[in-house]
This record gives structure tokens, sequence and C-alpha cells, in this order.
């Protein structure tokens, strides 16, 4: 049986140029194949990268790669009833753990580094279809179909490969939908970026909006989960306009996008192997939101480089359904580890975190305002929370998982 | 708020010729709530008099979340050859 390479990665996102890059430099015959005319011309992110992950694969990234700006200032915005609202800024100038990105740009130049290293990358290569045969993977594209002894899956939260081998089961809880509009910059005076997480800006949305200082634009976006949208108050199309306005951003709007995210949590991964197969980024579901980061490009690098030395491990035993050793390694690596550590923060946000923000906006209220009536900070938030039907027990179990 | 159509007209798009995207509508007839007309950020889907769902595809922005938002199986959804090219991302 005859190959057409040793490996074969779907989608030429972060996930999957990562692998691309690794196995390059490992010298394997790889193809990777890209849906869109160029890297990125398919993606959306919300646009913020941890760079860790970026410095470890192309160290001097720092100098090279097209980021926008380093978020050196959090602002947490949280709407509650009778327009009440709570916001608060943790600022650290100088800081260079995170930039803005526009991904258009920033993929293109990383699909560009990955060919200078001598990965060879198929453009406008759209797969529908994969299965097994003759101990391998064949997928269909429109450009015929093509076989490898193992696949890395990197086509984004649909999952192609995995999908088409039965690996998949969707669910509208477990997705977002993120809708996003790049407008041209106002508010953009601060040399270094911020980055403004939202909470209850559109009632009945179990989600939240976001905005990122790019260069010259804003980033402005929303996210839902799925199976929420019939209850939000505004259809998905509006969601991000309604967002915009309710922020006062105006300025020219450059484009219009969305983009499905994944949202397991640790403890609902989807299966991230199988033999001949190996999903990483999005395809594997990793994401981490503990209230503090909402990370996904820092894992779809990471997870691309860890499965890049897994397959140059699988091609030199030539045992290519063992690919369990990428499991392993991920679970060495940081990945696995801050899913895990992220997962009570991330069951608390997904299932509790409305309740909260109108309990705490009345008790500042109470706490701000001056009568012969005052109560205790404690005995005042012991009877709010009652009043919101959250039992005390609830309420200090949610605070448990939060710090611990 | 900027109208949606305006919106979708800032993306570069190469249309395919045939539609990425097929509905079984039989099924549409007995669906009630039509989550998929309230969950597509592209509003490709629109409801007809009869019941059934119009298909805009050339609209799609290629989320993926017509894999989630019908509960009736009922949208048949593979990516398009073509379709909306990114600027910014």
């Amino acid at each position: 049986m005859s190959f057409d390479a040793d490996v074969i990665i779907v989608g030429g996102g972060l996930s999957g140029l990562s692998a691309g890059i690794t196995m390059a430099r490992e010298g394997l015959n790889t193809i990777l194949l890209e849906r869109g005319e160029y890297s990125g011309a398919k993606n959306v992110s919300g646009g913020r990268m941890y760079i860790h992950s970026l410095l470890k694969l192309v160290p001097d990234a720092l100098e090279k790669a097209p980021l926008e700006k380093p978020i050196t200032k959090e602002t947490y915005l949280m709407f509650c009833e009778n327009n009440k609202k709570i916001s608060f800024s943790f600022e650290e100038k100088g800081k260079r753990n995170s930039y803005s990105v526009l991904r258009a740009k920033f993929d293109r130049w990383l699909a560009n580094e990955a060919e200078n290293l001598g990965l060879l990358i198929s453009y406008s290569t759209n797969v529908y279809n994969a299965y097994r045969e003759h101990e391998g993977i064949t997928l269909e594209t429109d450009k015929g179909a093509l076989k490898a002894p193992i696949v890395i899956d990197a086509s984004g939260v649909t999952s192609v490969v995995f999908r088409s081998l039965g690996l998949r089961n969707f669910s509208p809880d477990k997705w977002m939908l993120g809708v996003k509009e790049v407008v041209k910059g106002n508010g953009l005076e601060r040399e270094e970026g911020e980055a403004i997480t939202v909470v209850n800006a559109i009632k009945g949305a179990k989600g939240g909006g976001f905005i990122y200082t790019n260069k010259d634009t804003l980033s402005v976006g929303f996210t839902i989960t799925f199976d929420s949208i019939p209850k939000s108050e505004k259809p998905a199309k509006d969601l991000v306009e309604e967002f915009r306005e309710k922020m006062g951003i105006e300025g020219e709007v450059l484009e219009y996008s969305a983009h499905a995210i994944p949202y397991y949590g640790y403890k609902n991964l989807p299966r991230l192997y199988d033999k001949n197969v190996i999903a990483v980024g999005d395809a594997a579901g990793f994401l981490i939101n503990d209230g503090f980061t909402i990370r996904g490009m820092d894992l779809a690098i990471a997870s691309g480089m860890v499965a890049g030395i897994a397959v140059k491990k699988l091609v030199e035993s030539r045992n290519y359904e063992n690919t369990e050793i990428y499991y392993k390694m991920l679970e060495e690596s940081f990945i696995l580890r801050h899913l895990e550590l992220a997962y009570n923060r991330f069951s608390v946000i997904n299932s509790s975190l409305s309740l909260y923000p109108d309990v705490i906006c009345k008790v500042l209220s109470d706490m701000f305002t001056v009568s012969e009536d005052r109560r205790t900070l404690i005995s005042d938030a012991l009877i709010r929370l009652k009043e919101s039907g959250i039992t005390l027990g609830k309420a200090l179990d949610d605070l448990r998982k939060v710090v611990l | 708020m900027i109208p949606l159509l305006k919106r979708l007209g800032l993306n570069t798009y190469d249309v395919d010729s045939t539609s990425h995207i097929q509905v079984d509508t039989d099924k549409c007839v007995q669906c009630v709530g039509k989550p998929c007309t309230i969950s597509c950020p592209a509003g490709t889907y629109e409801a007809s008099p009869d019941g059934k769902i119009i298909v805009h595809y050339e609209r799609c922005l290629e989320c993926g979340g017509a894999l989630v938002i019908c509960p009736y199986g009922a949208i048949k959804f593979r990516f398009p050859n073509g379709g909306v090219k990114y600027k910014y991302g």
C-alpha cells in the first residue's frame, strides 16, 4: 500500500502549523491541507494570545511575528439590574505575557515560516470526509483522495477527521458561538493594549463580551453557548451590534465574523486520539476559561508541537496505531494540567456565574447607601443571597470551587 | 444597528455555484421554534410561510454552528470550497 506522505495535517491554523513546523524540523515527510486560500482566511479568534507557547515554537517571534499590542491592562465590567454596573481594572505596564492578534495576518505569517522550513502546504484544499483503509486514513478532498498512515486533525472545533470516523458527538451546550467585529480605531490612545471582559451585557445570554485593543483597530465580540441563543433577548445576528452599541463604541466597522468555540472543560473533553489519528487545538477541545484567562491559542500551539514529536516517534517505530503516546505526552505537558486546574472555576462560571452579579450589585448598593437602617456587610450579603434563591451552602460551595 | 446584510457585505466571498448546506424541509414543517433562524449569526436560515426553511448559503460565515443548532438533525452541512475570506479574523 502506498501512502502520499508519512503524515497529513488537516488544517493550517495555529495547531496544524505548529505540528507542521515541528515535523519539518524533524525531517518528516509531511503534507498540510488548508481549506482557505491562505492560512487565516477562515480563522476567527477573540484576539488575545498568551505567547509562552509561541516563544517555544519560534524563539525570536517577538521581533518578527505580526502581533498587535501587548495586553497590560485588564478591565472587568459587570452589568446588573436597573442600570447598576460594577467595573474594576488591573494594570501592569511593561508586561509582555499576552498580545492582541488578528489571525488572518498572524496565521499567514506563521504559514510562511513553516514553508521556509520546508513544510508542504496545499491551500484551497477542502477535506470533507475521512475513512480507514489499508491500515491508514484516506481523506476525501475537492482535489481528490489522499492517504497517510497517520493524520493530525487540526481542522478546528468541527474536527472533520474525527467526526467522519464517528468519534465526535456534538451538542449545543458544549459549543459557544463567537461573533466579532473589527472596528477602526477609537480609544486607542493608550500605547499598550487593554482587554475588557464584560459580563451580563445581554439578558439571557450565557456567555460574555470582550474588547481587545489592536494597533489600529478594536476587536469587539460576544460569545454565547449555542443552547442559550434561543433564550437570549437578541438573535445571534444582532448580538455583536447590540453589545457594541451598549459599550458606546463607534467608528467604521471593517469586518463581521463568526466562529464556533469548543467549550467542553477538562472532564468533558472529546476523544483526543484513536488508531492512526490525533486531534490538536480546537479539534481536541482545548479551551480554558478560569475567570481570569480565556485561552485557546497557546494550547493550540503547544498541542501541535506535542503532536509533532509524538508522530515522529510513531513514524520511527512504524507503529501508527500507538497514538496513546500522544496522550501520555499531553499529560506530562502543561496542557492537560492547566485544563484540569481550571476545571472547578470553569464549571462555576458555566453553571452559576449569572446568579451573582445582581446579588453583588445589591449588596454594594446597600453599602453605598446611608439611611437609619444599616446592616453589617455579611448579614446584608446573606439576606441578598437568600432573596435571589441562592442557599448559603451553594454560595460557599461555589466560593470554595472558585478559590481552590 | 448596522443591518446584517450590510455587515455581511463588508466581507469578501467566493460563492460556490451549488449550496454546501442541505436542509430536510419535511422536518422543518414539524419544527415549532425553528432555532436555526435565530441561532445562525449570518441569517442563513429563513422560515417561509409554509413552514419550510429557505437556505441563503451565500451568507454563511462558516462558524460551524450548523452542526449543533438543529435539534432534529435536519441540516446537512459541509464547508464550501470557496466561501468567506477574512482579512482580519
